[in-house]
């Protein structure tokens, strides 16, 4: 009896929070920007599916809690029926008042699209059903055993992002003479039907099939003798070498510069991690690292710098190197006692405190102020356009491409084999509690600064390769918003992990730059993202082994309390 | 040894600083105002089992804290082994061979038993970040020993092999207090610190723990300093103990002088307590 009422605020809840989601991303702006983006042509637009996943999403969180099956696909219909009720009285409202003094998104084509061309009161009546069809559907895939679930949710989410990779798969498939399998995917910026079909059925089995095909290979390797198991792992490798090392070549030139972006920023992110995630001391400067790297390298390198010295790049990094890690000793040296939010202001302050010095009229014959450094040569070669190596000719993004790789590489080597030494476990024991460590005979003075000097030389080497890039520098370029981006690559992808680093790029810099149309909602969805993240995945996407038994662990032992239902309904 | 003068806390000129581990003279801890402990002379012998107990507010903990070098003395000096640590940072003391549990478990908790342990063996391996970036064979070696001996630790405090991939906050709480002491044991010290190590232990587990402590002296040789407020453990197990009350020591005695000693039980009991 309690049960149901509970599952009935519950419901009603949910309802209204979806419904509430809609209105947001109606209003704001982002369902008509996605109306145009069919995700199967003739059927269905990214912009509907944006109604619609508040519903599912919301129907699918209702129905985690309750007995019985009936019951609980009865909330999740509640949950979509209550956030579709809220479309609906705002449909008809906006069909009455013009509302477009205060929400200048509201427009006649936004309310034709999202009533399907039909008027305010059939329009509102679909979009009842849709919305409650969604949550029964949210529902019933909460219902469904994981084994039916997982193949499921993976094969919707395929759908929807190989649809998403039109406008670069399709020029991509002509390039390479495969205009067959382009114009069998692809019919106005959408999947046709039959291919959706197709990328549902490929997505499922390989949902299903890759964990059993992964067992059985390692077993398999397993089973062979430590020598052959050596080489699969050099084999394994060299394959991501090689993969990686020809991915801008099938990737061209848009893709490429997109992954100029997501290896800079993966870059940054290992230089933070090492900071934040492994020492535990929350830097928002970090920018900072980033500035000095730019300039310094711009200073060096370029002719027309003050300087005037116009040094080869691979001269000038370790110079730069040096300069950064000492910048890094600079900033970390006064926010040694410094711990949590303390830590966090002060770094915070000293972000903002580079920037404007590069900006500043004092050190202008210098850093140029507002106007930067101009001239920087390129890393690799004389110009910026195409460098000929070993008989093959780069160009474009793929001249900071490879350099970008090759750091990254590096970086991600060098806080690996940290992680696992003893410099490491100093570290994380800091991390989790200063005074024990210090009592077990962890010099926290050096440990602190020596993670700030190594976070502070690898955040350098993403900003002097990125200058050679852009072939300038500006002060514009260093605002706090790098920092937090960064930060949020980081907890995305799991504090402290490695690979995660490399998702949350992925996911953070490069899905926008593939969705142009997100372009201006781009923090919005950050914002978004991170909270939705913090609530249902604290450890990030590909998370730390141990960080991930610390959170779970915990659920393990007692049952899922989910999101508090009661809380102010 | 056991022939001191209660109250009198003095040593007798014969005995010669050799047969000392731990020296402190005329220690005082003033914050601000406060005076946490005053003047204190204290020693404990080498591969002994002495203790500290005194009522809650006697200043036990700010003197282990003096110890470690968590609180510089205003006045007076620690010595170790010959070596004057007055004032020295923790991670020095650390690496001069003083290693401590805590009252109330203060693991790393959300890194694995086995790392817990190999923290503990931070001052005793020299690997720099530059080995551990290039790999060197050294920096191997050492890694492997690292994990030998604190397997071999943790076999001794009696954690199973299976737990050392665990979360140090997922074990039970007997197990918690055995991992702080495999981890304490790691850096080799000279001398151990328990500060209540049988606190919220039921009476099975503090023999156990009893037992252990007995155990440790004798196989690897320590010297023990336990605070402890369960008197059946400092009596059963530690051969001299030095009462605190208001932040000064009021006696120092065998157990059995301690027990018949009237001021402590004084400050125990109360007034009323001597004088009925």
């Amino acid at each position: 009896m309690n049960d149901g009422r509970g599952l009935l605020r519950r419901a009603l809840w949910f309802g209204f929070i979806s419904g509430a989601l809609v209105l947001y991303l109606i209003t704001v702006g982002i369902v008509l920007a996605f109306s145009a983006r069919n995700t199967i042509t003739g059927v269905v637009a990214l912009g509907r599916l944006m109604l619609v996943a508040p519903p599912l999403a919301l129907g699918f969180v209702t129905a985690a809690q309750g007995t019985g099956t009936a019951r609980r696909l009865g909330a999740g219909l509640l949950t979509g029926l209550a956030s579709g009720l809220i479309l609906a009285i705002f449909l008809v409202f906006v069909s009455a008042v013009d509302i477009r003094g205060i929400l200048v998104r509201v427009s006649p084509a936004l309310t034709t699209f999202v009533n399907f061309d039909k008027g305010a009161t059939t329009g509102a009546a679909i979009n009842v059903a849709i919305a409650g069809a969604a949550g029964l559907l949210g529902a019933g895939v909460r219902v469904m055993t994981a084994r039916f679930r997982r193949p499921l949710v993976s094969a919707a989410l395929g759908v929807v992002i190989v649809s998403m990779l039109e406008p670069f798969l399709y020029p991509r498939l002509t390039d390479f003479g495969l205009i067959v399998i382009g114009r069998f995917l692809f019919d106005h910026k959408g999947l046709t039907v039959v291919a959706a079909i197709v990328v549902f059925a490929i997505f499922a089995v390989a949902t299903v099939g890759w964990p059993i095909a992964r067992r059985a290979t390692r077993q398999r390797i397993a089973a062979t003798d430590p020598g052959t198991q050596a080489t699969i792992r050099g084999m394994t490798l060299l394959v991501l070498i090689l993969f990686l090392l020809a991915l801008p070549q099938i990737a061209g030139a848009f893709l490429s510069q997109v992954l100029v972006f997501v290896g800079l920023y993966t870059l940054l992110a290992l230089g933070l991690n090492i900071v934040v995630g492994y020492a535990g001391l929350l830097d928002l400067g970090y920018v900072a690292f980033y500035a000095v790297g730019s300039y310094l390298t711009a200073l060096l390198t370029s002719p027309i710098s003050a300087l005037h010295l116009g040094l080869p790049f691979w001269i000038a990094l370790p110079i730069v190197i040096l300069g950064a890690a000492l910048t890094g000793l600079f900033i970390g040296a006064p926010v040694l006692r410094l711990r949590g939010d303390y830590l966090a202001i002060v770094t915070l302050g000293f972000g903002e405190i580079s920037r404007i010095l590069f900006l500043s009229d004092a050190l202008k014959p210098w850093f140029g102020g507002a106007q930067g450094i101009l001239s920087v040569p390129p890393l690799l070669g004389v110009n910026h356009i195409s460098v000929p190596i070993l008989g093959w000719e780069l160009s474009g993004p793929t001249l900071t491409y490879y350099p970008l790789l090759f750091f990254c590489a590096v970086a991600a080597f060098v806080a690996y084999r940290l992680k696992y030494s003893r410099v490491g476990r100093a570290w994380n024991a800091m991390r989790e509690d200063e005074d024990v460590a210090q009592a077990t005979g962890v010099n926290t003075v050096n440990h602190k600064l020596l993670a700030f000097a190594l976070g502070a030389s690898v955040g350098c080497l993403g900003g002097a390769v990125f200058v050679t890039h852009l072939a300038s520098v500006f002060p514009g370029t260093f605002s706090i918003l790098v920092s937090i981006t960064v930060l949020s690559i980081i907890i995305l992808g799991g504090m402290g992990s490695i690979p995660g680093v490399v998702v949350g790029s992925l996911a953070l810099i490069g899905l926008p730059e593939l969705l142009r149309e997100f372009a201006e909602f781009k923090l919005l969805v950050y914002g978004g993202v991170l909270v939705v993240m913090m609530v249902a995945r604290p450890e990030g996407l590909v998370p730390d082994v141990t960080r991930r038994r610390e959170l779970h662990e915990a659920e393990a032992a007692e049952p899922v309390e989910a999101l508090p239902s009661s809380e102010g309904a | 040894m056991e022939s001191h003068a209660i109250d009198t806390a003095s040593m007798t000129s014969q005995e010669s600083n050799e047969s000392l581990l731990l020296e402190a003279r005329g220690v005082t801890k003033q914050f601000e105002g406060l005076v946490a402990n005053r003047d204190i002379d204290f020693d404990i012998p080498r591969h002994s089992i002495v203790a500290i107990i005194g009522p809650n507010g006697a200043g036990k903990t700010t003197f282990f804290n003096q110890i470690t070098g968590i609180y510089a003395p205003t006045a007076g000096t620690i010595t170790l082994d010959g070596v004057d640590i007055t004032g020295f940072q923790p991670h020095e003391v650390a690496q001069l061979g003083i290693a401590r549990t805590y009252q109330n478990i203060r693991l790393f908790q959300n890194m694995t038993v086995l790392a817990n342990v190999q923290v503990g063996r931070h001052v005793r391996m020299r690997g720099q970040w530059y080995h551990a970036i290039l790999g060197t064979a050294s920096i191997r070696r050492e890694e492997e020993a690292t994990v030998a001996k604190s397997r071999e630790l943790l076999e001794l405090v009696g954690l199973r092999r299976s737990v050392e991939d665990e979360l140090a906050k997922n074990l039970p709480y007997g197990d918690q207090r055995r991992l702080e002491v495999a981890r304490a044991l790691a850096s080799d010290p000279k001398l151990l610190l328990l500060d209540e190590p049988t606190a919220g232990m039921n009476p099975g587990e503090t023999r156990q723990m009893t037992d252990f402590i007995a155990r440790l002296r004798r196989d690897l040789r320590l010297t023990i300093l336990l605070i402890e407020h369960d008197m059946k453990v400092v009596m059963g197990v530690s051969e001299r103990i030095t009462v605190l009350d208001y932040g000064e020591k009021i006696a120092e005695g065998t157990p059995a002088e301690i027990r018949a000693n009237p001021r402590v039980i004084e400050a125990y009991l109360g007034k009323q307590a001597t004088s009925a």
